[in-house]
Protein backbone atom coordinates (compact mmCIF):
# COMPACT_ATOMS: atom_id res chain seq x y z
CA UNK A 1 0.00 0.00 0.00
CA UNK A 2 1.37 3.41 -0.92
CA UNK A 3 1.70 5.98 1.80
CA UNK A 4 -1.19 8.43 2.13
CA UNK A 5 -0.57 12.17 1.95
CA UNK A 6 -1.79 13.84 5.15
CA UNK A 7 -1.80 17.46 6.34
CA UNK A 8 -2.22 18.13 10.06
CA UNK A 9 -2.68 21.82 10.88
CA UNK A 10 -1.26 23.11 14.15
CA UNK A 11 1.00 20.09 14.57
CA UNK A 12 4.18 21.45 16.14
CA UNK A 13 2.90 20.56 19.61
CA UNK A 14 0.01 19.17 21.62
CA UNK A 15 -2.70 17.05 20.04
CA UNK A 16 -1.64 18.02 16.52
CA UNK A 17 1.90 16.78 17.00
CA UNK A 18 0.64 13.51 18.47
CA UNK A 19 -1.61 13.06 15.43
CA UNK A 20 1.28 13.78 13.06
CA UNK A 21 3.60 11.34 14.85
CA UNK A 22 0.94 8.67 14.90
CA UNK A 23 0.48 8.87 11.11
CA UNK A 24 4.26 8.97 10.61
CA UNK A 25 4.63 5.79 12.66
CA UNK A 26 2.01 4.21 10.39
CA UNK A 27 4.27 5.05 7.43
CA UNK A 28 2.18 7.87 5.98
CA UNK A 29 3.57 11.02 4.36
CA UNK A 30 2.73 13.79 6.79
CA UNK A 31 2.86 17.55 6.31
CA UNK A 32 3.42 19.22 9.65
CA UNK A 33 2.09 22.72 9.99
CA UNK A 34 2.69 25.56 12.42
CA UNK A 35 2.26 29.30 12.38
CA UNK A 36 5.99 29.94 12.67
CA UNK A 37 8.50 28.49 10.23
CA UNK A 38 11.06 28.21 13.06
CA UNK A 39 8.77 25.99 15.09
CA UNK A 40 8.06 23.80 12.07
CA UNK A 41 11.80 23.51 11.32
CA UNK A 42 12.54 22.55 14.93
CA UNK A 43 9.98 19.74 14.91
CA UNK A 44 11.10 18.61 11.45
CA UNK A 45 14.66 18.24 12.66
CA UNK A 46 13.43 16.31 15.73
CA UNK A 47 11.50 13.90 13.56
CA UNK A 48 13.46 13.61 10.32
CA UNK A 49 15.98 10.98 11.49
CA UNK A 50 13.21 8.60 12.50
CA UNK A 51 10.69 9.57 9.79
CA UNK A 52 12.51 10.71 6.64
CA UNK A 53 9.19 11.14 4.80
CA UNK A 54 8.06 14.04 7.04
CA UNK A 55 7.39 17.41 5.35
CA UNK A 56 6.55 20.84 6.73
CA UNK A 57 4.63 24.00 5.87
CA UNK A 58 4.24 27.18 7.89
CA UNK A 59 1.85 30.12 7.97
CA UNK A 60 -0.89 31.96 9.80
CA UNK A 61 -4.20 30.22 9.09
CA UNK A 62 -6.08 33.50 9.56
CA UNK A 63 -4.38 34.80 6.40
CA UNK A 64 -6.33 33.62 3.33
CA UNK A 65 -3.46 34.28 0.92
CA UNK A 66 -1.20 32.20 3.15
CA UNK A 67 -3.81 29.45 3.11
CA UNK A 68 -3.86 29.51 -0.70
CA UNK A 69 -0.05 29.32 -0.85
CA UNK A 70 0.01 26.57 1.73
CA UNK A 71 -2.52 24.48 -0.21
CA UNK A 72 -0.58 24.75 -3.45
CA UNK A 73 2.69 23.92 -1.67
CA UNK A 74 1.17 20.73 -0.24
CA UNK A 75 -0.56 19.67 -3.47
CA UNK A 76 -2.75 16.59 -3.28
CA UNK A 77 -4.13 15.08 -0.09
CA UNK A 78 -5.71 11.84 1.09
CA UNK A 79 -6.41 13.08 4.60
CA UNK A 80 -6.92 16.63 5.85
CA UNK A 81 -6.79 17.04 9.62
CA UNK A 82 -8.05 20.47 10.70
CA UNK A 83 -6.54 20.52 14.17
CA UNK A 84 -5.27 24.09 14.65
CA UNK A 85 -7.28 26.02 17.18
CA UNK A 86 -7.01 27.97 20.37
CA UNK A 87 -9.00 28.92 23.44
CA UNK A 88 -9.80 32.46 24.52
CA UNK A 89 -10.83 33.17 28.10
CA UNK A 90 -13.09 36.22 28.02
CA UNK A 91 -16.49 36.97 29.45
CA UNK A 92 -19.38 37.70 27.09
CA UNK A 93 -19.04 41.39 27.88
CA UNK A 94 -15.32 41.35 27.07
CA UNK A 95 -15.67 39.97 23.56
CA UNK A 96 -14.63 42.31 20.74
CA UNK A 97 -14.96 42.05 16.97
CA UNK A 98 -11.16 41.71 16.80
CA UNK A 99 -10.83 38.82 19.26
CA UNK A 100 -13.84 37.10 17.69
CA UNK A 101 -12.52 37.49 14.13
CA UNK A 102 -9.11 36.01 14.98
CA UNK A 103 -10.58 33.04 16.82
CA UNK A 104 -13.16 32.21 14.16
CA UNK A 105 -10.62 32.60 11.35
CA UNK A 106 -8.36 29.92 12.83
CA UNK A 107 -10.86 27.62 14.57
CA UNK A 108 -13.54 27.53 11.84
CA UNK A 109 -12.91 29.41 8.61
CA UNK A 110 -9.48 27.86 7.95
CA UNK A 111 -11.04 24.39 8.17
CA UNK A 112 -13.64 25.34 5.55
CA UNK A 113 -11.06 27.03 3.35
CA UNK A 114 -8.70 24.06 3.38
CA UNK A 115 -11.51 21.57 2.76
CA UNK A 116 -12.44 23.63 -0.29
CA UNK A 117 -8.83 24.05 -1.41
CA UNK A 118 -8.11 20.30 -1.31
CA UNK A 119 -11.55 19.24 -2.52
CA UNK A 120 -10.53 17.97 -5.93
CA UNK A 121 -7.79 15.61 -4.76
CA UNK A 122 -9.79 14.52 -1.69
CA UNK A 123 -12.60 13.55 -4.05
CA UNK A 124 -10.32 11.78 -6.52
CA UNK A 125 -8.51 9.88 -3.78
CA UNK A 126 -11.67 9.06 -1.80
CA UNK A 127 -10.16 10.93 1.08
CA UNK A 128 -11.16 11.88 4.61
CA UNK A 129 -11.51 15.19 6.42
CA UNK A 130 -11.08 15.01 10.19
CA UNK A 131 -11.90 18.13 12.17
CA UNK A 132 -10.71 18.41 15.76
CA UNK A 133 -13.49 20.13 17.68
CA UNK A 134 -14.12 19.78 21.42
CA UNK A 135 -16.75 18.66 23.88
CA UNK A 136 -17.25 22.44 24.20
CA UNK A 137 -19.38 22.14 21.06
CA UNK A 138 -21.96 20.37 23.25
CA UNK A 139 -21.53 21.89 26.72
CA UNK A 140 -21.25 25.59 27.47
CA UNK A 141 -18.14 26.92 29.19
CA UNK A 142 -18.66 30.13 31.20
CA UNK A 143 -15.95 32.51 30.00
CA UNK A 144 -15.49 30.52 26.80
CA UNK A 145 -18.52 31.47 24.72
CA UNK A 146 -16.52 32.38 21.61
CA UNK A 147 -14.59 29.12 21.81
CA UNK A 148 -17.78 27.08 22.29
CA UNK A 149 -19.39 28.82 19.32
CA UNK A 150 -16.34 28.08 17.17
CA UNK A 151 -16.32 24.39 18.09
CA UNK A 152 -20.08 24.06 17.56
CA UNK A 153 -19.61 25.65 14.16
CA UNK A 154 -16.90 23.12 13.39
CA UNK A 155 -19.30 20.27 14.15
CA UNK A 156 -21.79 21.92 11.77
CA UNK A 157 -19.10 22.20 9.10
CA UNK A 158 -18.28 18.51 9.55
CA UNK A 159 -21.91 17.51 9.04
CA UNK A 160 -22.44 19.84 6.08
CA UNK A 161 -19.31 18.52 4.35
CA UNK A 162 -20.40 14.94 5.00
CA UNK A 163 -23.84 15.51 3.47
CA UNK A 164 -22.41 17.27 0.44
CA UNK A 165 -19.37 15.11 -0.29
CA UNK A 166 -21.01 11.68 0.09
CA UNK A 167 -19.87 9.22 -1.21
CA UNK A 168 -16.49 10.59 -2.36
CA UNK A 169 -15.14 12.09 0.85
CA UNK A 170 -15.87 11.19 4.44
CA UNK A 171 -15.99 14.00 6.98
CA UNK A 172 -15.66 13.31 10.70
CA UNK A 173 -15.24 15.33 13.84
CA UNK A 174 -13.30 14.32 16.95
CA UNK A 175 -14.41 16.06 20.14
CA UNK A 176 -11.87 15.70 22.95
CA UNK A 177 -12.47 16.67 26.55
CA UNK A 178 -9.53 17.89 28.66
CA UNK A 179 -6.16 16.85 27.20
CA UNK A 180 -2.68 17.18 28.68
CA UNK A 181 -0.98 19.65 26.33
CA UNK A 182 1.25 22.73 26.51
CA UNK A 183 -1.99 24.71 26.34
CA UNK A 184 -3.15 23.05 29.56
CA UNK A 185 0.18 23.43 31.38
CA UNK A 186 0.42 27.10 30.36
CA UNK A 187 -3.01 27.71 31.82
CA UNK A 188 -2.04 25.90 35.03
CA UNK A 189 1.27 27.79 35.33
CA UNK A 190 -0.30 31.21 34.81
CA UNK A 191 -3.24 30.66 37.18
CA UNK A 192 -3.29 32.59 40.49
CA UNK A 193 -3.06 29.23 42.26
CA UNK A 194 -1.50 26.63 39.92
CA UNK A 195 -2.24 23.71 42.27
CA UNK A 196 -5.93 24.54 42.36
CA UNK A 197 -6.03 24.98 38.59
CA UNK A 198 -4.28 21.62 38.08
CA UNK A 199 -6.80 19.94 40.38
CA UNK A 200 -9.62 21.59 38.44
CA UNK A 201 -8.28 20.22 35.16
CA UNK A 202 -8.01 16.73 36.61
CA UNK A 203 -11.58 16.81 37.89
CA UNK A 204 -13.31 18.21 34.78
CA UNK A 205 -14.10 14.72 33.49
CA UNK A 206 -15.78 11.98 35.56
CA UNK A 207 -12.71 9.81 34.83
CA UNK A 208 -10.74 12.22 37.05
CA UNK A 209 -7.84 12.60 34.69
CA UNK A 210 -6.91 14.33 31.47
CA UNK A 211 -6.31 12.48 28.23
CA UNK A 212 -2.88 11.96 26.73
CA UNK A 213 -2.61 13.51 23.26
CA UNK A 214 -1.76 10.01 21.95
CA UNK A 215 -5.23 8.78 22.96
CA UNK A 216 -6.83 11.45 20.77
CA UNK A 217 -4.40 10.67 17.94
CA UNK A 218 -5.42 7.00 18.01
CA UNK A 219 -9.06 7.93 17.42
CA UNK A 220 -8.09 10.31 14.61
CA UNK A 221 -6.09 7.50 12.99
CA UNK A 222 -9.12 5.23 13.20
CA UNK A 223 -11.38 7.92 11.70
CA UNK A 224 -9.05 8.16 8.70
CA UNK A 225 -8.73 4.37 8.39
CA UNK A 226 -10.71 2.40 5.76
CA UNK A 227 -12.00 0.29 8.68
CA UNK A 228 -14.12 3.35 9.56
CA UNK A 229 -15.48 3.68 6.02
CA UNK A 230 -19.13 3.56 7.17
CA UNK A 231 -18.60 6.55 9.45
CA UNK A 232 -19.23 10.03 8.09
CA UNK A 233 -20.76 13.23 9.44
CA UNK A 234 -20.36 12.00 13.01
CA UNK A 235 -18.96 13.89 15.97
CA UNK A 236 -17.03 11.38 18.06
CA UNK A 237 -16.67 12.40 21.69
CA UNK A 238 -13.59 11.30 23.63
CA UNK A 239 -14.10 13.19 26.84
CA UNK A 240 -13.71 10.98 29.90
CA UNK A 241 -17.47 10.96 30.39
CA UNK A 242 -17.78 14.72 30.55
CA UNK A 243 -20.85 15.05 28.31
CA UNK A 244 -22.50 11.82 29.53
CA UNK A 245 -23.72 13.31 32.77
CA UNK A 246 -22.91 15.30 35.87
CA UNK A 247 -22.08 14.65 39.47
CA UNK A 248 -23.46 16.65 42.37
CA UNK A 249 -20.97 19.10 43.83
CA UNK B 1 -56.32 27.80 33.76
CA UNK B 2 -55.46 30.73 31.56
CA UNK B 3 -51.88 31.41 30.69
CA UNK B 4 -50.63 34.95 30.84
CA UNK B 5 -47.51 35.69 28.80
CA UNK B 6 -46.90 38.63 31.16
CA UNK B 7 -45.00 40.62 28.58
CA UNK B 8 -46.88 43.95 28.79
CA UNK B 9 -44.69 46.95 29.56
CA UNK B 10 -41.46 45.21 28.53
CA UNK B 11 -39.07 46.29 25.79
CA UNK B 12 -37.51 44.25 22.99
CA UNK B 13 -34.96 44.52 20.22
CA UNK B 14 -35.66 42.23 17.27
CA UNK B 15 -33.00 42.01 14.54
CA UNK B 16 -33.80 41.38 10.89
CA UNK B 17 -37.38 42.33 11.69
CA UNK B 18 -38.49 44.10 8.50
CA UNK B 19 -40.05 40.91 7.14
CA UNK B 20 -40.43 37.17 7.60
CA UNK B 21 -40.20 35.60 11.04
CA UNK B 22 -38.53 38.71 12.49
CA UNK B 23 -41.50 40.88 11.60
CA UNK B 24 -43.84 38.17 12.88
CA UNK B 25 -42.09 38.12 16.26
CA UNK B 26 -42.01 41.93 16.42
CA UNK B 27 -45.74 42.10 15.67
CA UNK B 28 -46.61 39.37 18.18
CA UNK B 29 -44.56 41.11 20.89
CA UNK B 30 -46.17 44.41 20.06
CA UNK B 31 -49.66 42.88 20.34
CA UNK B 32 -48.73 41.79 23.87
CA UNK B 33 -47.87 45.36 24.85
CA UNK B 34 -44.11 45.19 24.35
CA UNK B 35 -42.29 48.30 23.08
CA UNK B 36 -40.36 46.99 20.10
CA UNK B 37 -37.24 48.21 18.34
CA UNK B 38 -37.13 46.89 14.81
CA UNK B 39 -33.70 46.40 13.30
CA UNK B 40 -32.94 45.80 9.66
CA UNK B 41 -29.99 46.60 7.47
CA UNK B 42 -30.87 50.22 6.68
CA UNK B 43 -32.78 52.88 8.60
CA UNK B 44 -35.20 53.23 5.69
CA UNK B 45 -36.10 49.52 5.57
CA UNK B 46 -36.44 49.38 9.36
CA UNK B 47 -38.55 52.56 9.37
CA UNK B 48 -40.98 51.21 6.78
CA UNK B 49 -41.48 48.06 8.85
CA UNK B 50 -41.95 50.10 12.04
CA UNK B 51 -44.62 52.20 10.34
CA UNK B 52 -46.33 49.06 9.05
CA UNK B 53 -46.34 47.66 12.59
CA UNK B 54 -47.49 50.90 14.25
CA UNK B 55 -48.07 50.80 18.03
CA UNK B 56 -45.04 53.03 18.61
CA UNK B 57 -42.53 50.58 17.19
CA UNK B 58 -39.20 52.26 16.60
CA UNK B 59 -36.65 51.66 13.85
CA UNK B 60 -32.96 50.97 14.47
CA UNK B 61 -31.28 50.59 11.11
CA UNK B 62 -27.87 48.94 11.29
CA UNK B 63 -26.01 46.56 9.01
CA UNK B 64 -25.22 43.57 11.23
CA UNK B 65 -22.70 42.22 8.73
CA UNK B 66 -20.31 44.98 9.83
CA UNK B 67 -18.20 45.08 12.99
CA UNK B 68 -19.79 48.30 14.26
CA UNK B 69 -23.39 47.52 13.24
CA UNK B 70 -24.34 45.37 16.24
CA UNK B 71 -23.10 47.97 18.74
CA UNK B 72 -24.79 50.77 16.84
CA UNK B 73 -28.01 48.77 16.82
CA UNK B 74 -28.00 48.16 20.60
CA UNK B 75 -26.97 51.73 21.43
CA UNK B 76 -29.86 53.19 19.41
CA UNK B 77 -32.35 50.76 20.96
CA UNK B 78 -31.12 51.54 24.49
CA UNK B 79 -31.35 55.25 23.86
CA UNK B 80 -34.95 55.12 22.67
CA UNK B 81 -36.30 52.27 24.83
CA UNK B 82 -34.42 53.25 28.00
CA UNK B 83 -33.45 49.64 28.64
CA UNK B 84 -33.88 46.23 27.04
CA UNK B 85 -35.75 43.24 28.47
CA UNK B 86 -35.63 41.00 25.42
CA UNK B 87 -33.14 40.47 22.62
CA UNK B 88 -34.28 38.43 19.63
CA UNK B 89 -31.30 37.63 17.41
CA UNK B 90 -33.19 36.79 14.26
CA UNK B 91 -31.25 38.41 11.38
CA UNK B 92 -29.76 35.95 8.91
CA UNK B 93 -28.92 35.32 5.30
CA UNK B 94 -29.22 31.99 3.54
CA UNK B 95 -27.60 31.68 0.13
CA UNK B 96 -27.32 28.06 -0.92
CA UNK B 97 -24.25 26.99 -2.84
CA UNK B 98 -22.04 23.93 -3.27
CA UNK B 99 -18.83 24.30 -1.28
CA UNK B 100 -16.66 25.00 -4.33
CA UNK B 101 -18.90 27.97 -5.20
CA UNK B 102 -18.94 29.33 -1.66
CA UNK B 103 -16.78 32.45 -2.01
CA UNK B 104 -14.82 34.08 0.81
CA UNK B 105 -17.37 36.91 0.89
CA UNK B 106 -20.34 34.58 1.04
CA UNK B 107 -18.74 32.53 3.81
CA UNK B 108 -17.80 35.60 5.86
CA UNK B 109 -21.25 37.19 5.45
CA UNK B 110 -23.00 34.11 6.84
CA UNK B 111 -20.66 33.80 9.82
CA UNK B 112 -20.73 37.52 10.55
CA UNK B 113 -24.50 38.02 10.36
CA UNK B 114 -25.63 34.72 11.88
CA UNK B 115 -22.94 34.24 14.53
CA UNK B 116 -20.77 37.30 15.20
CA UNK B 117 -23.63 39.80 15.31
CA UNK B 118 -25.60 37.93 18.02
CA UNK B 119 -22.50 37.66 20.21
CA UNK B 120 -21.68 41.35 19.84
CA UNK B 121 -25.32 42.35 20.41
CA UNK B 122 -25.49 40.25 23.57
CA UNK B 123 -22.18 41.70 24.78
CA UNK B 124 -23.41 45.24 24.28
CA UNK B 125 -26.84 44.77 25.88
CA UNK B 126 -26.01 42.38 28.72
CA UNK B 127 -25.70 45.04 31.43
CA UNK B 128 -29.25 46.22 30.73
CA UNK B 129 -30.56 42.64 30.46
CA UNK B 130 -28.98 41.76 33.82
CA UNK B 131 -30.51 44.81 35.46
CA UNK B 132 -33.97 43.85 34.18
CA UNK B 133 -33.55 40.05 34.43
CA UNK B 134 -34.33 39.80 30.75
CA UNK B 135 -34.20 37.03 28.20
CA UNK B 136 -32.37 36.37 24.96
CA UNK B 137 -33.77 34.32 22.10
CA UNK B 138 -31.37 33.26 19.36
CA UNK B 139 -33.24 32.20 16.26
CA UNK B 140 -31.17 29.31 14.96
CA UNK B 141 -32.66 26.72 12.62
CA UNK B 142 -33.19 23.00 12.37
CA UNK B 143 -29.93 23.37 10.40
CA UNK B 144 -28.28 24.26 13.70
CA UNK B 145 -29.04 20.68 14.76
CA UNK B 146 -28.41 18.70 11.58
CA UNK B 147 -27.15 19.37 8.06
CA UNK B 148 -28.21 19.33 4.44
CA UNK B 149 -25.96 19.45 1.36
CA UNK B 150 -25.04 22.63 -0.53
CA UNK B 151 -25.52 25.05 2.35
CA UNK B 152 -22.21 24.79 4.18
CA UNK B 153 -21.89 28.38 5.43
CA UNK B 154 -25.43 28.53 6.81
CA UNK B 155 -25.22 25.12 8.51
CA UNK B 156 -21.86 25.97 10.07
CA UNK B 157 -23.03 29.35 11.38
CA UNK B 158 -26.34 28.03 12.78
CA UNK B 159 -24.56 25.18 14.60
CA UNK B 160 -22.24 27.79 16.10
CA UNK B 161 -25.23 29.81 17.27
CA UNK B 162 -26.64 26.79 19.13
CA UNK B 163 -23.32 26.28 20.94
CA UNK B 164 -23.01 30.01 21.65
CA UNK B 165 -26.47 29.88 23.24
CA UNK B 166 -25.42 27.15 25.68
CA UNK B 167 -22.18 28.91 26.66
CA UNK B 168 -23.72 32.35 27.19
CA UNK B 169 -26.58 30.76 29.15
CA UNK B 170 -24.08 28.98 31.40
CA UNK B 171 -22.15 32.17 31.99
CA UNK B 172 -25.08 34.45 32.82
CA UNK B 173 -27.44 31.94 34.48
CA UNK B 174 -26.82 33.22 38.01
CA UNK B 175 -27.64 36.78 36.98
CA UNK B 176 -31.22 35.82 36.10
CA UNK B 177 -30.86 36.33 32.35
CA UNK B 178 -32.14 33.39 30.29
CA UNK B 179 -30.68 32.49 26.89
CA UNK B 180 -32.29 30.01 24.52
CA UNK B 181 -32.22 29.01 20.88
CA UNK B 182 -35.26 28.38 18.73
CA UNK B 183 -34.67 26.02 15.80
CA UNK B 184 -37.49 26.35 13.28
CA UNK B 185 -37.97 24.20 10.23
CA UNK B 186 -38.86 25.70 6.87
CA UNK B 187 -41.32 28.61 7.01
CA UNK B 188 -43.52 30.19 4.36
CA UNK B 189 -41.75 33.56 4.36
CA UNK B 190 -40.89 36.07 1.65
CA UNK B 191 -37.46 34.41 1.48
CA UNK B 192 -39.08 31.02 0.86
CA UNK B 193 -41.21 32.49 -1.93
CA UNK B 194 -38.14 34.10 -3.48
CA UNK B 195 -36.21 30.82 -3.37
CA UNK B 196 -39.19 28.98 -4.85
CA UNK B 197 -39.43 31.48 -7.69
CA UNK B 198 -35.67 31.29 -8.30
CA UNK B 199 -35.88 27.49 -8.56
CA UNK B 200 -37.92 27.81 -11.78
CA UNK B 201 -40.62 25.41 -10.52
CA UNK B 202 -42.21 26.94 -7.40
CA UNK B 203 -44.86 24.23 -7.02
CA UNK B 204 -42.29 21.46 -7.03
CA UNK B 205 -40.09 23.46 -4.64
CA UNK B 206 -42.92 23.83 -2.13
CA UNK B 207 -43.95 20.17 -2.51
CA UNK B 208 -40.41 19.03 -1.73
CA UNK B 209 -40.20 21.13 1.42
CA UNK B 210 -43.67 20.07 2.54
CA UNK B 211 -42.63 16.41 2.18
CA UNK B 212 -39.31 17.07 3.92
CA UNK B 213 -41.18 17.75 7.16
CA UNK B 214 -42.89 14.64 8.58
CA UNK B 215 -46.05 16.64 9.33
CA UNK B 216 -46.35 17.16 5.56
CA UNK B 217 -46.24 20.95 5.46
CA UNK B 218 -44.02 23.92 6.22
CA UNK B 219 -44.66 26.34 9.07
CA UNK B 220 -46.25 29.76 9.01
CA UNK B 221 -44.08 32.52 10.49
CA UNK B 222 -46.90 33.38 12.89
CA UNK B 223 -46.99 29.95 14.53
CA UNK B 224 -43.23 30.11 15.06
CA UNK B 225 -43.54 33.69 16.38
CA UNK B 226 -46.13 32.62 18.94
CA UNK B 227 -43.77 29.96 20.27
CA UNK B 228 -40.93 32.50 20.35
CA UNK B 229 -43.08 34.57 22.72
CA UNK B 230 -43.57 31.59 25.01
CA UNK B 231 -39.80 31.09 25.13
CA UNK B 232 -39.25 34.75 26.04
CA UNK B 233 -42.06 34.95 28.57
CA UNK B 234 -41.93 34.03 32.27
CA UNK B 235 -43.85 30.87 31.31
CA UNK B 236 -40.37 29.58 30.41
CA UNK B 237 -38.75 30.87 33.59
CA UNK B 238 -36.75 27.67 34.32
CA UNK B 239 -35.64 27.19 30.73
CA UNK B 240 -32.19 28.35 29.74
CA UNK B 241 -29.33 27.17 27.54
CA UNK B 242 -31.53 24.98 25.40
CA UNK B 243 -32.09 24.64 21.66
CA UNK B 244 -35.65 23.72 20.81
CA UNK B 245 -36.60 22.26 17.46
CA UNK B 246 -39.89 23.64 16.16
CA UNK B 247 -39.69 21.80 12.90
CA UNK B 248 -42.67 19.53 12.19
CA UNK B 249 -40.63 16.51 13.23
CA UNK B 250 -37.81 17.17 10.81
CA UNK B 251 -34.86 16.54 13.13
CA UNK B 252 -36.64 13.63 14.79
CA UNK B 253 -37.16 11.60 11.65
CA UNK B 254 -35.11 10.33 8.77
CA UNK B 255 -35.41 12.17 5.50
CA UNK B 256 -36.29 9.84 2.63
CA UNK B 257 -36.84 12.25 -0.21
CA UNK B 258 -34.32 14.66 -1.71
CA UNK B 259 -34.69 18.42 -1.57
CA UNK B 260 -34.89 20.24 -4.92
Amino acid sequence: MTARRILVTGSTRGIGRAIAERFLKDGETVYLHGRSADAVDRVLSDLRAKFPQVQGVAGDLADRQRLRDLASAVGELDVLVNNAGYYVEETVEQVTAESWNSLMAVNVSAAWFLAKAFLLSLRQRRGTIVNIASDAAFVGIPGGASYCASKGALVGLTRALAMELIPDVRSLCICPGPVETDMMWNQVATAPDPAVMREQWMSFAPLNRVAKPEEIAALVAHAANPQASFATGAAWLIDGGQTAGKRLA
Amino acid sequence: MSLDLALAGKTALVTGAARGLGFGIARALSEQGVAVAINDRTQEIAQQAALRLGKGAIAVGADLATEAGPMHCVDQALRVLGGIDFIVNNAAINIENPIDQTTDDLWDSHLNIILRAPHLIIARSLASLKQRKGAILNVASELGLHAIANNVAYVTAKHGLVSLTRAVAAEVASSGVRVNALCPGTMDTELMRECAAASGDPARYYAAFNAYHPVGRIATPDEVARFALVMLSPLSSFMTGTAIAFDGGSTAARVWGALP
